[in-house]
Formats: C-alpha cells, sequence, structure tokens
C-alpha cells in the first residue's frame, strides 16, 4: 500500500489534470483551478519550505560536527536574518527586508554571475580548437554571431549581420527545432510512463 | 605556456579590456535587428488603456543583463500608457519586478493599483501560469502588498488571459518556453519574451513557428530598444565594452588555436 | 550622507571577484552568506505570496475547509525528516507528479511537436523561386532528428545523414556559444558599471 497507492493518486489526478486540459466547462474549470492553486502550488510551497528545513538542519548538524563552522553560522545568520527583518519591517519598497535583497544579496548574485566571463575567456584561450571539421563549424558560428553582434564606433562589415541573422533563423533554428521535438515526444512519453506506472523512480526506495 | 599563468593572463586581459572600454565615453547609432524592431512594434501597435502581463520570470543573478532590458521595456509601456500588470514566476524576480516597476512608474508619474499593479510572486510555474488562465483573481487574490486585487482599478475587467494583450515575459532562463506551452498553447494568449542573449536561441522555433510575437534580448537588444524609444540606459552605456568584450574572446580563441597549430607542427616534426 | 547599501555592495562585489585569484576565506564568506540570504528571501516570498495568501487567509477569513486536505497533504512532506514515516511524503508528491505529468502529455504534444512539425512544413517553391530557407530548415530538421534515432546503428546511409545534422548541431551550438559569452559579458560589464560608476565614481 505503500506504493500503491502514491501510484493510484498519481493516475488519477493525472488523468484528471488530462482530461480537463480540454474541456472549457465550468465544472471542469472549477476542477482545473482546484488543483492547480488549491492542491499543486499549496503542497509545492511545502516541498520549498522542506527544502530550507533541510538546510537548516544540514548547517546545524555540521556545525555541531565542527565543519566549517564559522561560514555555516554566517549562512544560518543570513537565512534567519531575513524572515526576522519581513517580520519588522515588512517586504514593501524600502523596508529592511529589500535593503538586504538589494544591497547584499543581489550584487553578490550577480556577480558570482560575472565570474562567468574570465572562465569563458579562458575557455576560448585554452580549449576551442578547430580540431575536427564539426568543431570548425562550431567556431565559425560562434566567430560570425559575435562578430555580428560587436561595433566599435559603428565600424561594422556591412553584410555580417544579415549573414548571422539568416544562420540563426535557418540552420541553427532546425537544429534547435529538432531537439525541441526530441524533448517533447520525450517528456510525452515520460509522463505517459508514470502515468500508467512503468515510470515508477519517483517513489524512491523499495521502504 | 603554463595553465595557471595563461588562465590568469586571459583573466586579468579582460579585467583591462572592459575597464578601459567603459572609461571611454561612447555614443552613436546601433543598427536595429529585426527582432528588436518586431517586440517593438508590437508593443507600439497595443491600444492605451490596455492592460499586459509583465512577467519577471529571473533571478538577481541575470540583473545586469535583464534589467536595461526591462527599463526600456517598461519605459516604453507607460509612455504608450498601457497598463502593466506584473507577476514573477521566480522568488527572485519579485522584488526585481516590484522594484523596476516602481521606478519606471515614478518617472512618468503612473500610480500604484490604479496604472499599473504589481500581483507577485506563485510557486510552481506550470501550476501559475495555468491556473491563471482560468481565473486570475483565484490565482492572485492579493497582490504583492497583500491588498486584495478586486481593490485595485489596474485589475477592473482582468478576470482570464482573454483580458489581457498579452504576457511579455522578462526571463534569464527557459521560464517564457512555459508561457510558450502552456499559456499560448493552452488559452492562445500572446507570448513576447525578453531575454537574456544566453537563451535567445533556445526560443527562435517558438518565434519561427509563430507561437510567439515578438522575441529578443542581452544588453545589445537593450542597446536597440534604447535606441527606439529614444531614452538611454544601461544597454547603450555598455555597448563598447561589449563589443571590446567579443573581439576579445575571438582574439582569444585565435590566439589559442595559433598556438595549437603550431604546438601540432613541432611535434609532427619531431616525430618525423 | 554615506551611502551605506552602495559601500556593502561594492565591498562584498569585490569578496566576490577575489575567487578569481583563488578560493580563499574572503569569499567563502561571501559565498555563505549569500546562500544564506537568497534561501531566508525565498522562504519570506514563498511564505507571504502562497501560504498566507492562497492558504491561511482563506482558511481562517474566508471560512474554506476544503484547504485542510492541501493544507495536511503539504504537512505530510514534513515525514520526509523522519526514516519510519517518510513514505507518508509520497502522497504530496504524487499530486504533484500526477498534475505534472497530466498536463505535459497535450502541452508536450501540442507546443513543441505538432506545432513545430507543422512550422517546418512550408512550400520549397514559392513565387519567388526556390526557397532556399525553408528547405534548410527542412534539411536541418530532419539530418538532426535522424542523429538522435538510437533505434539503429548510425552506419550506413543513415550514418551519413546524420553526419549532416551533426554539422546543423554545431551551428546551433556555435550561435548560442556566441550568445552565451554575450550573456555573460554583460553581466560582467553590468558589475563594472556599478563598481566604476556607483562605487568608485570614477566615471559617469
Amino acid at each position: 500500500m505503500r506504493r500503491k497507492l502514491p501510484q493510484i493518486i498519481v493516475a488519477a489526478v493525472g488523468l484528471i489534470m488530462f482530461l480537463v486540459y480540454f474541456s472549457g466547462h465550468p465544472t471542469a474549470q472549477r476542477v482545473n483551478q482546484t488543483i492547480l492553486v488549491d492542491y499543486w502550488q499549496i503542497i509545492f510551497a511545502f516541498t520549498l519550505i522542506v527544502g530550507v528545513i533541510g538546510f537548516a538542519r544540514s548547517n546545524l548538524q555540521q556545525i555541531q560536527r565542527g565543519d566549517g563552522r564559522f561560514f555555516r553560522i554566517v549562512s544560518l545568520v543570513g537565512l534567519v536574518s531575513m524572515p526576522i527583518l519581513a517580520l519588522i519591517g515588512g517586504i514593501n519598497a524600502g523596508s529592511p527586508f529589500v535593503w538586504m535583497f538589494d544591497h547584499v544579496q543581489a550584487p553578490m548574485q550577480a556577480t558570482v554571475f560575472a565570474l562567468l566571463a574570465f572562465f569563458v575567456a579562458s575557455a576560448a584561450l585554452r580549449g576551442f580548437r578547430a580540431r575536427s571539421v564539426p568543431a570548425a563549424i562550431l567556431l565559425l558560428a560562434a566567430t560570425i554571431t559575435l562578430l555580428a553582434r560587436s561595433d566599435v564606433g559603428g565600424a561594422t562589415i556591412a553584410w555580417l549581420p544579415e549573414t548571422a541573422e539568416w544562420i540563426r533563423a535557418h540552420p541553427s533554428m532546425a537544429a534547435r527545432r529538432a531537439i525541441l521535438i526530441g524533448i517533447g515526444l520525450g517528456s510525452l512519453t515520460t509522463s505517459l510512463r508514470i502515468l500508467i506506472g512503468i515510470e515508477r523512480t519517483w517513489l524512491g526506495s523499495e521502504r | 605556456m603554463n595553465s595557471a599563468l595563461s588562465r590568469r593572463l586571459a583573466f586579468a586581459g579582460l579585467f583591462i579590456a572592459v575597464t578601459v572600454a567603459m572609461l571611454i565615453p561612447s555614443e552613436g547609432d546601433v543598427r536595429v535587428a529585426p527582432e528588436t524592431r518586431q517586440l517593438y512594434e508590437w508593443i507600439d501597435s497595443i491600444p492605451p488603456g490596455s492592460q499586459v502581463i509583465v512577467s519577471f520570470d529571473h533571478e538577481a543573478s541575470a540583473l545586469p543583463e535583464i534589467r536595461p532590458l526591462a527599463l526600456a521595456l517598461l519605459r516604453h509601456c507607460f509612455e504608450r500608457d498601457l497598463v502593466p500588470i506584473g507577476v514573477s514566476l521566480l522568488a527572485e524576480g519579485t522584488g526585481i519586478g516590484f522594484a523596476l516597476m516602481d521606478q519606471t512608474a515614478d518617472e512618468y508619474d503612473k500610480t500604484y493599483g490604479e496604472d499599473y499593479a504589481f500581483l507577485g510572486f506563485k510557486p510552481q510555474f506550470i501550476a501559475a501560469i495555468l491556473s491563471m488562465g482560468e481565473s486570475i483573481p483565484a490565482t492572485y487574490p492579493e497582490d504583492y502588498l497583500g491588498t486584495p486585487i478586486d481593490s485595485l482599478p489596474a485589475m477592473v475587467g482582468v478576470t482570464t488571459y482573454d483580458d489581457v494583450v498579452g504576457v511579455l515575459s522578462i526571463a534569464d532562463g527557459s521560464m517564457t518556453t512555459h508561457w510558450v506551452e502552456y499559456g499560448e498553447a493552452r488559452f492562445g494568449v500572446p507570448i513576447a519574451g525578453a531575454v537574456t542573449a544566453a537563451m535567445i536561441t533556445s526560443y527562435d522555433p517558438y518565434l519561427a513557428s509563430g507561437q510567439m510575437v515578438a522575441l529578443m534580448g542581452g544588453l545589445r537588444g537593450a542597446a536597440e530598444y534604447e535606441q527606439l524609444i529614444g531614452i538611454g540606459g544601461g544597454g547603450s552605456r555598455g555597448l563598447l565594452a561589449q563589443s571590446v568584450s567579443h573581439l576579445y574572446v575571438l582574439a582569444m580563441i585565435i590566439i589559442g588555436n595559433l598556438l595549437w597549430w603550431r604546438a601540432r607542427r613541432r611535434k609532427g616534426k619531431e616525430s618525423v | 550622507m554615506i551611502d551605506w547599501g552602495t559601500i556593502i555592495a561594492g565591498l562584498l562585489t569585490l569578496a566576490i571577484f577575489t575567487f578569481l585569484y583563488g578560493d580563499n576565506p574572503i569569499y567563502r564568506f561571501a559565498e555563505s552568506l549569500l546562500i544564506g540570504v537568497s534561501i531566508g528571501y525565498f522562504l519570506v516570498i514563498t511564505w507571504q505570496n502562497t501560504i498566507v495568501s492562497l492558504l491561511i487567509k482563506p482558511l481562517v477569513s474566508d471560512g474554506r475547509i476544503g484547504l485542510i486536505i492541501p493544507l495536511g497533504l503539504g504537512l505530510l512532506m514534513l515525514s520526509r525528516f523522519s526514516s519510519r514515516l517518510s513514505f507518508l511524503s509520497r502522497l504530496p508528491i504524487a499530486v504533484l507528479i500526477g498534475s505534472g505529468a497530466g498536463v505535459a502529455i497535450p502541452a508536450m504534444l501540442d507546443a513543441r511537436t505538432l506545432r513545430q512539425i507543422d512550422a517546418t512544413i512550408a512550400p520549397l517553391w514559392t513565387d519567388g523561386g526556390l526557397a532556399i530557407g525553408t528547405i534548410v530548415v527542412v534539411l536541418g530538421v530532419l539530418t538532426t532528428l535522424a542523429y538522435f534515432y538510437f533505434s539503429r546503428a548510425q552506419t550506413g546511409s543513415l550514418g551519413r545523414i546524420s553526419q549532416i545534422g551533426i554539422y546543423f548541431l554545431m551551428v546551433f551550438f556555435g550561435t548560442t556559444f556566441g550568445y552565451t559569452v554575450m550573456s555573460r559579458m554583460s553581466t560582467f560589464i553590468g558589475r563594472m558599471e556599478f563598481l566604476l560608476v556607483d562605487f568608485l565614481r570614477l566615471t559617469q
């Protein structure tokens, strides 16, 4: 029953959602809305909270063990400070909560991503080699794209932007479209396998 | 050259190239890509007073690229007297979206609740998109600030996607895909995207098939859009540095390949 | 007046940039703080915009008793912290997986597959003559799909066709690489703009 009941729920909810997708009937809309808002979103919010509790628990355990104690404490202080600030000043513009987001979280997060610019430059120097025909094609497409989107002081090669746009809209788009079709068919079959109970990995261990 | 040294040299070169380019004042027009013009014309064709959903589907990590894009688009929306309704499919997009709408609304003397609204974040993007298609007030009984949305004049008459002209998704990942696959496919709501450059090619098939009405992206896209609306911003300011950084990466690729060819030839001669 | 916000943001930005020299305690401090604050932010927004707005207020103020069921299912998620009771969390997960799979079937079939196939089927010959662009798209889609066809060995004619598919894929990867470079550089430029203009005030 520990595995059967969840499988029955998956099949039942999946079938309902599949059927109401095609219906505009008010009852179908109500059912759809109930499952989407009252069940899906609320349960999903709890899964996120479980993640947060898990993070705090694992950090506390590591603090007790003495692994990177200082940095774990910093993480936990950061975690606790946000709800406290929200409780004190709300989440409106100008509140301490928003101040922390604007001046602590957002700048650091953007900078972590900015680091990637350096690794891209380093990879360009040390990794991108025209070792084969496919690799040469990749490099050529990348070069045309980059040159077409660069103009220093208005200087650019006249035919380049249009060539780059043609490449993006035709051969590049065609490959992406084939990938999309492939992913679409793959997702479709995986969903069907889940609903009819062939795919059960989501249930976890046998216990 | 040893690998740690070559990596540090590549880092230092990029840092110097971009810093110098940013200290040089740059002006001048850029060539506007057809895709940017298409988005501009789509927004320009919307009748004043119409509600349009602006979805901030991004995180703070993409803020340097997203901010100029979002500001240019919001300025165009307010300039045209459209009524943007902000939502977010990612938690971090919430604070950013609210601040950007607040800032641009101030520039155009727009009043919160009357000329624009911000509904906030709902988790599980597919559920959020589908449930808004059934009922926006049921999905968002309150706005971001906790005000019941039926008390906001900006939300008058907005019940489902049928009551808005479309969705403008400002995204740094695959969230626009979900708007297309669930919003457009299920409810037929027109979807336009303003995305980070890294994601733009992923959406090309949707634009080509007509599942998206317009698509633009990147800092360069923001610069082009700023030129179309005639208001400079982060896109235009960073344009020279952007071009210099592209050329720098190309130079790295060329130098890397030349070094590799030379090493290969040397090895070939030694083996003969 | 001292703008503490900009000073703190600037110092934290520099702290993250120190990673370029190598992993170090300053970077690890900033990273730990970022992780904690991000999760805290996420918790507050989820609590405020979902748990309060969609659950607590309708349940308490509007008396929507039916919401006790999703509340109960949500609370069952907490059973994951007990090895003895963790099987109970399969019930709410089943609701999530079932709803996702149910709506994905029509969406994937329609938006990703049929609409894309439909857009590929276009006249190869128009009033203006041979539609080169359309021919390239049709060829690209078919050959790339052939490359992803793993039910038969990629030899003989299938191998040659899929080789062409590889070339199309390389064009896509090359174009995407070009745009990815743009994106990463934009992010770096954005941070440099903050450092040079707002933090150091070296330029306007």
